[in-house]
Protein backbone atom coordinates (compact mmCIF):
# COMPACT_ATOMS: atom_id res chain seq x y z
CA UNK A 1 0.00 0.00 0.00
CA UNK A 2 1.32 3.45 -0.95
CA UNK A 3 1.17 5.53 2.24
CA UNK A 4 2.49 8.67 0.59
CA UNK A 5 5.63 10.54 1.57
CA UNK A 6 7.53 12.01 4.47
CA UNK A 7 9.22 15.03 2.95
CA UNK A 8 10.80 13.67 -0.23
CA UNK A 9 11.05 10.13 1.14
CA UNK A 10 8.63 7.28 0.59
CA UNK A 11 6.69 6.55 3.77
CA UNK A 12 7.20 3.06 5.22
CA UNK A 13 4.65 0.57 3.93
CA UNK A 14 2.88 0.16 7.26
CA UNK A 15 2.17 2.37 10.23
CA UNK A 16 3.82 -0.21 12.49
CA UNK A 17 7.06 0.04 10.46
CA UNK A 18 6.96 3.82 10.63
CA UNK A 19 6.32 3.84 14.39
CA UNK A 20 9.11 1.32 15.02
CA UNK A 21 11.60 3.33 12.95
CA UNK A 22 10.56 6.55 14.67
CA UNK A 23 11.38 4.89 17.96
CA UNK A 24 14.80 3.87 16.59
CA UNK A 25 15.35 7.47 15.48
CA UNK A 26 14.52 8.82 18.91
CA UNK A 27 16.70 6.23 20.58
CA UNK A 28 19.58 6.99 18.22
CA UNK A 29 19.30 10.67 19.11
CA UNK A 30 19.48 9.75 22.80
CA UNK A 31 22.45 7.40 22.31
CA UNK A 32 24.50 9.83 20.24
CA UNK A 33 23.59 13.13 21.87
CA UNK A 34 23.17 12.10 25.50
CA UNK A 35 24.98 8.82 26.07
CA UNK A 36 28.16 9.36 24.08
CA UNK A 37 29.11 12.60 25.89
CA UNK A 38 29.01 10.55 29.11
CA UNK A 39 31.25 7.91 27.57
CA UNK A 40 33.64 10.65 26.46
CA UNK A 41 33.60 12.42 29.82
CA UNK A 42 34.20 9.31 31.92
CA UNK A 43 36.61 7.77 29.42
CA UNK A 44 38.78 10.88 29.18
CA UNK A 45 38.80 11.15 33.00
CA UNK A 46 39.82 7.50 33.35
CA UNK A 47 42.54 7.97 30.75
CA UNK A 48 43.90 11.04 32.53
CA UNK A 49 44.03 9.07 35.76
CA UNK A 50 45.74 6.11 34.06
CA UNK A 51 48.36 8.46 32.64
CA UNK A 52 48.85 10.01 36.08
CA UNK A 53 49.28 6.66 37.84
CA UNK A 54 51.50 5.24 35.13
CA UNK A 55 49.01 2.54 34.17
CA UNK A 56 49.30 4.01 30.70
CA UNK A 57 52.70 5.25 29.59
CA UNK A 58 52.85 8.94 28.78
CA UNK A 59 53.48 9.42 25.06
CA UNK A 60 56.59 11.19 23.83
CA UNK A 61 56.39 14.87 23.00
CA UNK A 62 54.29 15.35 19.86
CA UNK A 63 53.01 11.78 19.98
CA UNK A 64 49.48 10.65 20.86
CA UNK A 65 48.33 8.03 23.35
CA UNK A 66 48.18 4.65 21.63
CA UNK A 67 44.70 3.64 20.43
CA UNK A 68 45.07 0.28 22.19
CA UNK A 69 45.56 2.07 25.51
CA UNK A 70 42.53 4.30 24.88
CA UNK A 71 40.36 1.26 24.13
CA UNK A 72 41.63 -0.66 27.17
CA UNK A 73 40.89 2.21 29.54
CA UNK A 74 37.53 3.13 27.99
CA UNK A 75 36.35 -0.49 28.02
CA UNK A 76 36.57 -0.54 31.82
CA UNK A 77 33.94 2.14 32.33
CA UNK A 78 30.44 0.62 32.25
CA UNK A 79 29.08 3.35 30.00
CA UNK A 80 31.31 2.34 27.08
CA UNK A 81 30.18 -1.24 26.34
CA UNK A 82 26.59 -0.26 27.12
CA UNK A 83 26.77 2.55 24.60
CA UNK A 84 28.48 0.29 22.05
CA UNK A 85 25.79 -2.36 22.51
CA UNK A 86 22.96 0.15 22.14
CA UNK A 87 24.38 1.86 19.06
CA UNK A 88 25.04 -1.44 17.32
CA UNK A 89 21.57 -2.72 18.22
CA UNK A 90 19.74 0.36 16.98
CA UNK A 91 21.68 0.17 13.71
CA UNK A 92 20.69 -3.48 13.23
CA UNK A 93 17.08 -2.67 14.12
CA UNK A 94 17.02 0.20 11.64
CA UNK A 95 18.24 -1.86 8.67
CA UNK A 96 16.15 -4.92 9.49
CA UNK A 97 12.88 -3.00 9.73
CA UNK A 98 13.59 -0.58 6.87
CA UNK A 99 14.33 -3.46 4.56
CA UNK A 100 11.39 -5.49 5.83
CA UNK A 101 9.07 -2.56 5.29
CA UNK A 102 10.04 -1.61 1.74
CA UNK A 103 10.28 -5.23 0.63
CA UNK A 104 6.55 -5.45 1.33
CA UNK A 105 6.17 -3.19 -1.73
CA UNK A 106 9.02 -4.56 -3.83
CA UNK A 107 7.02 -5.15 -6.99
CA UNK A 108 5.78 -1.58 -7.09
CA UNK A 109 9.19 -0.07 -6.37
CA UNK A 110 10.99 -2.22 -8.92
CA UNK A 111 8.29 -1.34 -11.47
CA UNK A 112 8.82 2.37 -10.79
CA UNK A 113 12.55 2.04 -11.42
CA UNK A 114 11.87 0.06 -14.61
CA UNK A 115 9.35 2.66 -15.77
CA UNK A 116 11.86 5.46 -15.20
CA UNK A 117 14.50 3.48 -17.09
CA UNK A 118 12.06 3.03 -19.97
CA UNK A 119 11.02 6.69 -19.98
CA UNK A 120 14.50 8.24 -19.97
CA UNK A 121 17.00 5.52 -20.88
CA UNK A 122 19.45 8.13 -22.20
CA UNK A 123 20.10 9.31 -18.63
CA UNK A 124 20.79 5.89 -17.09
CA UNK A 125 24.17 4.35 -17.83
CA UNK A 126 24.68 0.82 -16.56
CA UNK A 127 27.02 -1.53 -18.36
CA UNK A 128 26.20 -5.22 -17.93
CA UNK A 129 29.92 -6.03 -18.25
CA UNK A 130 30.87 -3.80 -15.33
CA UNK A 131 32.85 -5.73 -12.73
CA UNK A 132 32.66 -4.63 -9.11
CA UNK A 133 36.03 -4.55 -7.34
CA UNK A 134 35.78 -6.68 -4.22
CA UNK A 135 36.67 -3.75 -1.96
CA UNK A 136 33.41 -2.03 -2.91
CA UNK A 137 31.22 -4.99 -1.90
CA UNK A 138 31.19 -4.36 1.83
CA UNK A 139 28.06 -3.99 3.91
CA UNK A 140 28.97 -0.39 4.71
CA UNK A 141 27.14 0.90 7.79
CA UNK A 142 25.87 -2.72 8.12
CA UNK A 143 23.38 -2.18 5.27
CA UNK A 144 22.48 -5.62 3.89
CA UNK A 145 24.11 -5.95 0.48
CA UNK A 146 25.88 -2.63 0.92
CA UNK A 147 25.67 -0.22 -1.99
CA UNK A 148 26.08 -2.91 -4.59
CA UNK A 149 24.19 -6.15 -4.01
CA UNK A 150 20.61 -5.47 -2.95
CA UNK A 151 18.37 -4.34 -5.83
CA UNK A 152 16.23 -2.51 -3.27
CA UNK A 153 19.35 -0.94 -1.78
CA UNK A 154 18.46 2.56 -3.00
CA UNK A 155 15.20 2.95 -1.13
CA UNK A 156 16.60 1.08 1.89
CA UNK A 157 19.57 3.47 1.95
CA UNK A 158 17.24 6.47 1.57
CA UNK A 159 15.09 5.61 4.56
CA UNK A 160 18.01 4.28 6.57
CA UNK A 161 19.77 7.61 6.22
CA UNK A 162 16.59 9.37 7.32
CA UNK A 163 17.03 7.58 10.64
CA UNK A 164 20.76 8.39 10.62
CA UNK A 165 20.07 12.10 10.08
CA UNK A 166 17.37 11.92 12.75
CA UNK A 167 14.78 13.39 10.39
CA UNK A 168 16.82 16.51 9.65
CA UNK A 169 17.27 15.65 5.96
CA UNK A 170 13.69 14.77 5.03
CA UNK A 171 13.67 17.49 2.37
CA UNK A 172 17.31 16.86 1.33
CA UNK A 173 18.16 19.95 3.39
CA UNK A 174 21.71 18.79 4.06
CA UNK A 175 22.43 18.04 0.42
CA UNK A 176 20.90 21.36 -0.61
CA UNK A 177 23.26 23.16 1.76
CA UNK A 178 26.32 21.23 0.58
CA UNK A 179 25.54 21.71 -3.12
CA UNK A 180 24.76 25.37 -2.53
CA UNK A 181 28.14 25.86 -0.84
CA UNK A 182 30.07 24.01 -3.55
CA UNK A 183 32.78 26.35 -4.80
CA UNK A 184 32.41 27.38 -8.41
CA UNK A 185 35.38 28.17 -10.70
CA UNK A 186 36.77 31.70 -10.51
CA UNK A 187 35.73 32.36 -14.12
CA UNK A 188 32.13 31.27 -13.26
CA UNK A 189 32.00 29.02 -16.34
CA UNK A 190 30.02 25.91 -15.40
CA UNK A 191 29.01 23.72 -18.32
CA UNK A 192 29.51 20.26 -16.82
CA UNK A 193 29.39 18.96 -13.24
CA UNK A 194 30.28 15.53 -11.87
CA UNK A 195 29.12 14.21 -8.48
CA UNK A 196 31.35 11.25 -7.53
CA UNK A 197 30.07 8.68 -5.05
CA UNK A 198 26.63 10.21 -5.56
CA UNK A 199 24.67 7.28 -3.98
CA UNK A 200 20.97 8.11 -4.58
CA UNK A 201 21.73 11.45 -6.23
CA UNK A 202 20.44 13.81 -3.57
CA UNK A 203 23.17 16.42 -4.13
CA UNK A 204 23.32 15.65 -7.85
CA UNK A 205 19.78 16.82 -8.52
CA UNK A 206 20.28 19.92 -6.37
CA UNK A 207 23.37 20.78 -8.44
CA UNK A 208 21.14 20.64 -11.52
CA UNK A 209 18.68 23.01 -9.84
CA UNK A 210 21.52 25.40 -9.02
CA UNK A 211 23.16 25.16 -12.46
CA UNK A 212 20.23 24.45 -14.82
CA UNK A 213 22.28 25.18 -17.91
CA UNK A 214 24.94 22.61 -16.98
CA UNK A 215 25.14 18.94 -17.91
CA UNK A 216 25.15 17.16 -14.54
CA UNK A 217 26.35 13.61 -13.90
CA UNK A 218 26.07 11.48 -10.80
CA UNK A 219 28.52 8.55 -10.58
CA UNK A 220 28.42 5.66 -8.15
CA UNK A 221 29.68 2.09 -8.00
CA UNK A 222 26.34 0.69 -6.88
CA UNK A 223 23.75 -0.13 -9.55
CA UNK A 224 20.91 -0.19 -6.98
CA UNK A 225 21.86 3.34 -5.95
CA UNK A 226 22.09 4.54 -9.53
CA UNK A 227 18.75 3.01 -10.53
CA UNK A 228 16.98 4.59 -7.56
CA UNK A 229 18.73 7.93 -8.16
CA UNK A 230 17.65 7.84 -11.79
CA UNK A 231 14.06 7.02 -10.79
CA UNK A 232 14.02 9.95 -8.37
CA UNK A 233 15.44 12.23 -11.05
CA UNK A 234 12.90 11.19 -13.69
CA UNK A 235 9.92 11.34 -11.33
CA UNK A 236 10.93 14.82 -10.20
CA UNK A 237 11.63 16.07 -13.73
CA UNK A 238 15.38 16.50 -13.28
CA UNK A 239 17.50 16.18 -16.42
CA UNK A 240 20.46 14.49 -14.71
CA UNK A 241 22.62 11.59 -15.88
CA UNK A 242 23.44 8.71 -13.56
CA UNK A 243 26.22 6.27 -14.31
CA UNK A 244 27.50 3.14 -12.60
CA UNK A 245 31.25 3.40 -12.77
CA UNK A 246 34.30 3.57 -10.55
CA UNK A 247 35.36 7.04 -9.48
CA UNK A 248 38.93 5.87 -10.08
CA UNK A 249 38.10 5.00 -13.71
CA UNK A 250 35.26 7.29 -14.67
CA UNK A 251 35.60 7.07 -18.45
CA UNK A 252 35.15 10.78 -19.15
CA UNK A 253 37.51 12.76 -21.43
CA UNK A 254 40.37 14.84 -20.07
CA UNK A 255 39.46 18.33 -18.75
CA UNK A 256 35.74 17.56 -19.23
CA UNK A 257 34.22 19.00 -16.06
CA UNK A 258 34.15 22.49 -14.58
CA UNK A 259 33.12 21.29 -11.11
CA UNK A 260 33.40 17.99 -9.25
CA UNK A 261 31.56 17.32 -5.99
CA UNK A 262 32.01 14.60 -3.38
CA UNK A 263 30.31 14.01 -0.05
CA UNK A 264 31.73 11.49 2.45
CA UNK A 265 33.17 9.27 -0.27
CA UNK A 266 36.85 8.98 0.58
CA UNK A 267 36.56 7.32 3.98
CA UNK A 268 34.65 4.53 2.25
CA UNK A 269 37.42 3.51 -0.15
CA UNK A 270 40.91 2.12 0.33
CA UNK A 271 43.82 4.56 0.41
CA UNK A 272 45.03 3.03 -2.84
CA UNK A 273 41.62 3.64 -4.46
CA UNK A 274 41.55 7.13 -2.98
CA UNK A 275 44.83 8.05 -4.62
CA UNK A 276 43.56 6.68 -7.93
CA UNK A 277 40.31 8.67 -7.56
CA UNK A 278 42.23 11.87 -6.87
CA UNK A 279 44.38 11.33 -9.98
CA UNK A 280 41.32 10.52 -12.09
CA UNK A 281 39.40 13.54 -10.81
CA UNK A 282 42.38 15.78 -11.54
CA UNK A 283 42.46 14.35 -15.07
CA UNK A 284 38.79 15.08 -15.86
CA UNK A 285 38.72 18.52 -14.24
CA UNK A 286 39.53 21.36 -16.62
CA UNK A 287 42.21 23.92 -15.70
CA UNK A 288 40.60 26.37 -13.29
CA UNK A 289 37.97 23.81 -12.34
CA UNK A 290 37.04 23.16 -8.71
CA UNK A 291 36.67 19.97 -6.71
CA UNK A 292 34.46 20.43 -3.61
CA UNK A 293 34.97 17.83 -0.88
CA UNK A 294 32.99 17.24 2.32
CA UNK A 295 34.52 14.45 4.34
CA UNK A 296 35.42 12.86 7.67
CA UNK A 297 38.14 14.79 9.51
CA UNK A 298 41.73 13.54 9.56
CA UNK A 299 43.91 12.83 12.55
CA UNK A 300 47.31 12.72 10.89
CA UNK A 301 48.63 15.34 13.34
CA UNK A 302 46.92 13.97 16.46
CA UNK A 303 44.46 16.83 16.34
CA UNK A 304 41.46 14.98 17.81
CA UNK A 305 40.77 13.89 21.41
CA UNK A 306 40.93 10.33 22.72
CA UNK A 307 37.15 9.93 22.94
CA UNK A 308 36.80 10.78 19.28
CA UNK A 309 39.47 8.20 18.35
CA UNK A 310 37.54 5.66 20.41
CA UNK A 311 34.40 6.60 18.48
CA UNK A 312 36.02 6.31 15.04
CA UNK A 313 37.57 2.96 15.93
CA UNK A 314 34.20 1.69 17.13
CA UNK A 315 32.45 3.03 14.03
CA UNK A 316 35.00 1.32 11.81
CA UNK A 317 34.77 -2.06 13.49
CA UNK A 318 31.13 -2.20 14.45
CA UNK A 319 29.41 -0.06 11.87
CA UNK A 320 31.29 -1.67 9.01
CA UNK A 321 33.48 1.23 7.99
CA UNK A 322 36.52 -0.86 7.08
CA UNK A 323 38.43 1.93 5.37
CA UNK A 324 37.74 4.90 7.64
CA UNK A 325 40.66 4.41 10.10
CA UNK A 326 43.20 4.55 7.26
CA UNK A 327 41.48 7.61 5.87
CA UNK A 328 41.39 9.36 9.23
CA UNK A 329 45.08 8.60 9.76
CA UNK A 330 46.17 9.84 6.35
CA UNK A 331 47.37 13.27 5.27
CA UNK A 332 44.43 13.86 2.93
CA UNK A 333 45.39 17.40 2.05
CA UNK A 334 48.90 16.21 1.26
CA UNK A 335 47.53 13.51 -1.04
CA UNK A 336 45.33 16.08 -2.81
CA UNK A 337 48.36 18.31 -3.33
CA UNK A 338 50.41 15.35 -4.53
CA UNK A 339 47.69 14.71 -7.13
CA UNK A 340 48.26 18.27 -8.43
CA UNK A 341 45.49 20.23 -6.71
CA UNK A 342 45.79 23.56 -4.94
CA UNK A 343 43.94 22.94 -1.69
CA UNK A 344 42.08 25.41 0.50
CA UNK A 345 39.64 25.08 3.38
CA UNK A 346 36.12 25.28 2.01
CA UNK A 347 33.10 27.09 3.44
CA UNK A 348 31.92 25.99 6.88
CA UNK A 349 28.82 23.77 6.87
CA UNK A 350 26.19 23.24 9.54
CA UNK A 351 27.45 19.72 10.34
CA UNK A 352 30.55 20.57 12.41
CA UNK A 353 31.85 16.99 12.09
CA UNK A 354 32.65 17.43 8.40
CA UNK A 355 35.81 18.92 6.97
CA UNK A 356 35.19 21.10 3.96
CA UNK A 357 37.88 21.42 1.30
CA UNK A 358 38.16 23.02 -2.12
CA UNK A 359 40.78 21.56 -4.46
CA UNK A 360 41.44 23.58 -7.57
CA UNK A 361 43.22 22.53 -10.73
CA UNK A 362 45.48 25.45 -11.48
CA UNK A 363 44.78 27.19 -14.76
CA UNK A 364 48.44 28.17 -15.11
CA UNK B 1 20.16 2.94 -20.90
CA UNK B 2 23.07 0.70 -21.82
CA UNK B 3 22.15 -2.95 -21.82
CA UNK B 4 20.56 -3.04 -18.37
CA UNK B 5 20.38 -6.58 -16.95
CA UNK B 6 17.44 -7.61 -14.84
CA UNK B 7 18.22 -7.69 -11.13
CA UNK B 8 17.15 -10.76 -9.25
CA UNK B 9 16.45 -10.46 -5.57
CA UNK B 10 19.21 -12.22 -3.65
CA UNK B 11 17.68 -14.80 -1.33
CA UNK B 12 19.72 -13.71 1.66
CA UNK B 13 21.77 -10.63 2.37
CA UNK B 14 23.05 -9.07 5.51
CA UNK B 15 25.56 -11.15 7.41
CA UNK B 16 26.27 -8.01 9.42
CA UNK B 17 22.78 -7.67 10.84
CA UNK B 18 21.30 -11.15 10.54
CA UNK B 19 24.42 -13.03 11.71
CA UNK B 20 25.54 -13.58 15.29
CA UNK B 21 26.71 -9.98 15.45
CA UNK B 22 28.94 -8.37 18.01
CA UNK B 23 29.25 -8.71 21.76
CA UNK B 24 30.48 -6.02 24.11
CA UNK B 25 30.25 -7.72 27.49
CA UNK B 26 32.10 -10.71 28.91
CA UNK B 27 28.71 -12.19 29.65
CA UNK B 28 26.82 -12.33 26.36
CA UNK B 29 23.53 -12.42 28.23
CA UNK B 30 23.98 -8.75 29.04
CA UNK B 31 24.25 -8.02 25.32
CA UNK B 32 21.10 -10.02 24.74
CA UNK B 33 19.20 -8.33 27.53
CA UNK B 34 20.04 -4.87 26.23
CA UNK B 35 18.98 -5.93 22.73
CA UNK B 36 15.75 -7.22 24.19
CA UNK B 37 15.20 -4.01 26.08
CA UNK B 38 15.49 -2.00 22.89
CA UNK B 39 13.16 -4.26 20.92
CA UNK B 40 10.66 -4.25 23.72
CA UNK B 41 10.73 -0.48 23.94
CA UNK B 42 10.25 -0.22 20.19
CA UNK B 43 7.30 -2.58 20.40
CA UNK B 44 5.71 -0.64 23.23
CA UNK B 45 6.01 2.57 21.28
CA UNK B 46 4.69 0.97 18.09
CA UNK B 47 1.56 -0.27 19.81
CA UNK B 48 1.09 2.96 21.68
CA UNK B 49 1.27 4.80 18.35
CA UNK B 50 -1.27 2.49 16.75
CA UNK B 51 -3.75 2.83 19.57
CA UNK B 52 -3.41 6.59 19.40
CA UNK B 53 -4.08 6.57 15.67
CA UNK B 54 -6.95 4.13 16.05
CA UNK B 55 -8.71 6.21 18.66
CA UNK B 56 -8.30 9.36 16.57
CA UNK B 57 -9.67 7.67 13.44
CA UNK B 58 -12.67 6.37 15.34
CA UNK B 59 -13.29 9.66 17.02
CA UNK B 60 -13.26 11.37 13.62
CA UNK B 61 -16.14 9.05 12.75
CA UNK B 62 -18.02 9.81 15.95
CA UNK B 63 -17.25 6.48 17.60
CA UNK B 64 -16.20 6.50 21.25
CA UNK B 65 -14.66 3.07 21.85
CA UNK B 66 -13.21 2.94 25.35
CA UNK B 67 -16.15 1.15 26.93
CA UNK B 68 -16.66 -1.20 24.00
CA UNK B 69 -13.01 -2.26 24.16
CA UNK B 70 -13.38 -3.30 27.77
CA UNK B 71 -16.52 -5.30 26.95
CA UNK B 72 -15.09 -7.07 23.88
CA UNK B 73 -14.61 -10.88 23.97
CA UNK B 74 -12.52 -12.47 21.16
CA UNK B 75 -13.68 -15.46 19.08
CA UNK B 76 -11.46 -18.40 18.11
CA UNK B 77 -10.17 -16.86 14.89
CA UNK B 78 -9.23 -13.66 16.66
CA UNK B 79 -7.48 -15.60 19.38
CA UNK B 80 -5.45 -17.46 16.75
CA UNK B 81 -4.48 -14.24 14.98
CA UNK B 82 -3.50 -12.63 18.25
CA UNK B 83 -1.34 -15.63 19.13
CA UNK B 84 0.51 -15.33 15.83
CA UNK B 85 1.16 -11.64 16.36
CA UNK B 86 2.28 -12.31 19.89
CA UNK B 87 4.73 -14.95 18.65
CA UNK B 88 6.18 -12.37 16.26
CA UNK B 89 6.61 -9.96 19.16
CA UNK B 90 8.39 -12.63 21.17
CA UNK B 91 10.67 -13.34 18.21
CA UNK B 92 11.55 -9.66 17.89
CA UNK B 93 12.12 -9.09 21.58
CA UNK B 94 14.04 -12.27 22.27
CA UNK B 95 15.55 -12.95 18.83
CA UNK B 96 19.02 -11.95 19.96
CA UNK B 97 19.11 -14.84 22.39
CA UNK B 98 19.06 -17.27 19.50
CA UNK B 99 20.99 -15.22 16.96
CA UNK B 100 24.02 -14.80 19.17
CA UNK B 101 25.67 -17.98 20.44
CA UNK B 102 25.49 -18.40 24.19
CA UNK B 103 27.39 -21.67 24.50
CA UNK B 104 30.98 -22.19 25.53
CA UNK B 105 30.80 -20.40 28.83
CA UNK B 106 30.13 -21.86 32.27
CA UNK B 107 27.35 -19.92 33.93
CA UNK B 108 28.07 -18.52 37.37
CA UNK B 109 26.82 -20.97 39.98
CA UNK B 110 26.53 -23.80 37.42
CA UNK B 111 27.84 -27.33 37.79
Amino acid sequence: MDRGKIGVLPRPCRLADESYLEFVTSFRYFAIREMFPKVAEHGEAALAKALETGEVAKPDEGEAVKLGDIKRVFSKIPAAPTWQRFVRSQQEMMWRRTRESFYRDIESLMARMDAAAAKNPERLHIDSDFVLPEYTRKEIHCQPGGYTDDPMGGVVFHYGTKVFYEGANDQDELHIELADKATRPADEKVERILDIGCSIGQATTVLKDLYPQAEVWGLDVGAPMIRYAHMRGVERGKDVHFVQRLAEENGFPDAHFDMVHSYILFHEVTVKAMQAILAETFRVLRPGGTFTIYEFPNNDKNQVPAAYRFLIDYDSRDNCEPYSPAFVACDFRGLLEAAGFVVETGPAVSNPFLQSLVATKSSA
Amino acid sequence: MDDQPSQDVPPKLGEEIYGPGRTYFDNVVIDNLLDALLELSAAVWTYHDRVNVLEKVLEERGIRVSEAIEAHLPDAAELEARAAERALLVERVFGSFVRRPVGGRAMPGGE
